[in-house]
C-alpha cells in the first residue's frame, strides 16, 4: 500500500509540475519533495497521531526540503514548495463540507466541523512556511554577519 | 564632445528603468511572489548607484522611480493583466537578474535575453495528458481503488476541456471553475449511480478537482505576509479563498442537481 501511495504521489506531483511549467532538470526533486511529503502525512494519520500536528510536521518537512533543494540548486524556493505542498492541500476536507452542506439531512453541524478543519489544516501549512522561511533567512543572515 | 577613453561604460539609465520593468512585470505575469518582485526590480535599479531607487509592486501592477539630482527623474509605472502560472519562467527570469546583478552580463545583453526569453513550456497534448494523469493519481492516493483511477481520469478530461474553451474564449476563471467542478461532480455521481455501484465518491471528486484548487495562491499569499506585504498577502489570500468557493459550489450544485434528476426518474 505504501508503494502505491509513493509512486502515485510522485506521478501525481510530477505531472502537476509540467502543468505549472517547472523545467525539466526539477522534475524530479519536485516529485521527490510532494511524495516525501505525502508518505510521511500518511504513515502519521496511519499511527494516529493529532490531526493537526500530522499536517504541519508533513508541511514542516515539505518546506525544510524544498529550501534546502533551492540553496542546493541555485533555484526560487516556490519551485519545488508549490508542488510539494499540492498534495497536503485539504481538498477532502472541503469535498466534505460541501457534501455535508447540500445532501446530508441535518448535515449542517457535520459541514461546519469540517469547515473549521479545513481551516485548521490551511492555517497549519502556513504556520509551517512562515517558520521555516523565518527560520532559513535568519540562519543565512548569521553566516553572513560571522563570515563578515 | 570630447572623447574620453578613461570614462566608464555610460550607461542608459532609461534602459536600466525599461530593463528592470520587463524583468519585474516578466516574473509577475509568472505567478511570482511580490517580495520577490521587488526585491528583484530594486537589485537591477541599485546598480546605477542613485539616491533614491524604488520599487512598488501590487498583485496588479508595478510603481518604479529612478531619482537623481544630477540626471533626473526616471519614473515608470505599468497595469499587469492577465496572469499565466508558469514556475519555470520565474527560474529562468531570476537567473538572468543575478547575472546582470553580479556583472556577468551587460545591460545590453540583459535587456535582450529578457526580451528574446523563450517562456518554458511544454507542448500542449503534454499539459493535457498531465491534467488526466494528476487527477487519477490524486484519486488513487486519497484512498482509491483502480476503478476510481479510470474514472477520474475521465474527469480530468472535463478539466482538459475547461482549459481548451478557455483559450478561446478567455472566461472568467470563476465561472469556469464552477463549470469544471460542476461536470466532475455530475459525471462521478452519474457513474455512481449508473455504472459503477461500489464508486468511492470522495476520493474520486476530491482528487479530480485537486487541480483547480489554489495551493498556488495560498502558498504565494502566505509568503507575501510574511515577507510584510499584507496588502498584496491578503489580495492572494481572498484570490485562494475565492477560487476554493468556486470549486466547493460548483461540486454542491452538481451533485445535488444529478440526485435530484436520479430521484426524478
Amino acid at each position: 500500500m505504501i508503494f502505491v501511495h509513493a509512486i502515485g504521489s510522485y506521478c501525481a506531483v510530477i505531472a502537476f509540475c509540467i502543468i505549472l511549467c517547472v523545467p525539466k532538470k526539477y522534475l524530479n526533486l519536485s516529485g521527490i519533495v510532494g511524495a516525501v511529503g505525502w508518505l510521511i502525512y500518511t504513515w502519521m494519520t496511519d499511527h494516529s497521531f493529532n490531526e493537526m500536528l500530522n499536517m504541519f510536521l508533513a508541511a514542516l518537512i515539505v518546506s525544510v526540503m524544498s529550501h534546502i533543494f533551492a540553496r542546493w540548486k541555485k533555484a526560487p524556493v516556490t519551485l519545488f514548495l508549490i508542488p510539494g505542498l499540492l498534495p497536503l492541500v485539504p481538498g477532502i476536507g472541503m469535498y466534505r463540507m460541501v457534501y455535508y452542506f447540500l445532501l446530508e439531512d441535518n448535515g449542517g453541524s457535520m459541514a461546519s466541523y469540517y469547515f473549521v478543519y479545513t481551516l485548521q489544516m490551511a492555517g497549519m501549512i502556513a504556520i509551517a512556511i512562515f517558520i521555516t522561511d523565518t527560520f532559513f533567512k535568519a540562519f543565512f543572515r548569521l553566516k553572513n554577519t560571522a563570515a563578515k | 564632445m570630447k572623447s574620453d577613453s578613461k570614462k566608464p561604460e555610460v550607461i542608459d539609465y532609461h534602459l536600466v528603468a525599461d530593463t528592470a520593468m520587463l524583468a519585474g512585470e516578466m516574473m509577475l505575469v509568472a505567478g511570482a511572489e511580490t517580495y520577490r518582485v521587488e526585491d528583484t526590480i530594486s537589485r537591477i535599479l541599485k546598480t546605477t548607484n542613485f539616491a533614491r531607487c524604488d520599487a512598488f509592486v501590487v498583485t496588479t501592477g508595478i510603481m518604479l522611480t529612478l531619482e537623481d539630482w544630477q540626471i533626473g527623474t526616471i519614473s515608470l509605472n505599468r497595469r499587469v493583466g492577465e496572469k499565466q502560472t508558469n514556475l519555470g519562467n520565474i527560474e529562468k527570469i531570476n537567473d538572468i537578474s543575478r547575472k546582470y546583478c553580479s556583472g556577468e552580463l551587460t545591460l545590453k545583453e540583459t535587456f535582450h535575453q529578457l526580451k528574446h526569453m523563450n517562456s518554458v513550456s511544454y507542448p500542449d497534448w503534454l499539459t493535457y495528458i498531465a491534467l488526466v494523469l494528476c487527477s487519477s493519481c490524486f484519486a488513487v492516493i486519497l484512498g482509491g481503488t483502480a476503478t476510481e483511477f479510470w474514472v477520474a481520469g475521465f474527469n480530468g478530461l472535463f478539466i482538459v476541456l475547461g482549459r481548451m474553451i478557455n483559450k478561446k474564449l478567455k472566461l472568467n476563471s470563476f465561472v469556469l471553475n464552477l463549470f469544471t467542478s460542476y461536470l466532475i461532480a455530475f459525471s462521478s455521481f452519474f457513474f455512481q449511480s449508473t455504472v459503477f455501484p461500489k464508486l468511492l465518491l470522495e476520493p474520486l471528486i476530491a482528487g479530480s478537482v485537486m487541480v483547480l484548487l489554489p495551493g498556488m495562491a495560498m502558498t504565494t499569499g502566505i509568503r507575501d505576509t510574511l515577507e510584510g506585504d499584507f496588502m498584496s498577502g491578503s489580495a492572494r489570500m481572498i484570490e485562494a479563498f475565492v477560487i476554493a468557493a468556486s470549486i466547493a459550489v460548483g461540486i454542491g450544485v452538481g451533485l445535488s442537481s444529478c440526485s435530484a434528476f436520479f430521484s426524478f426518474f
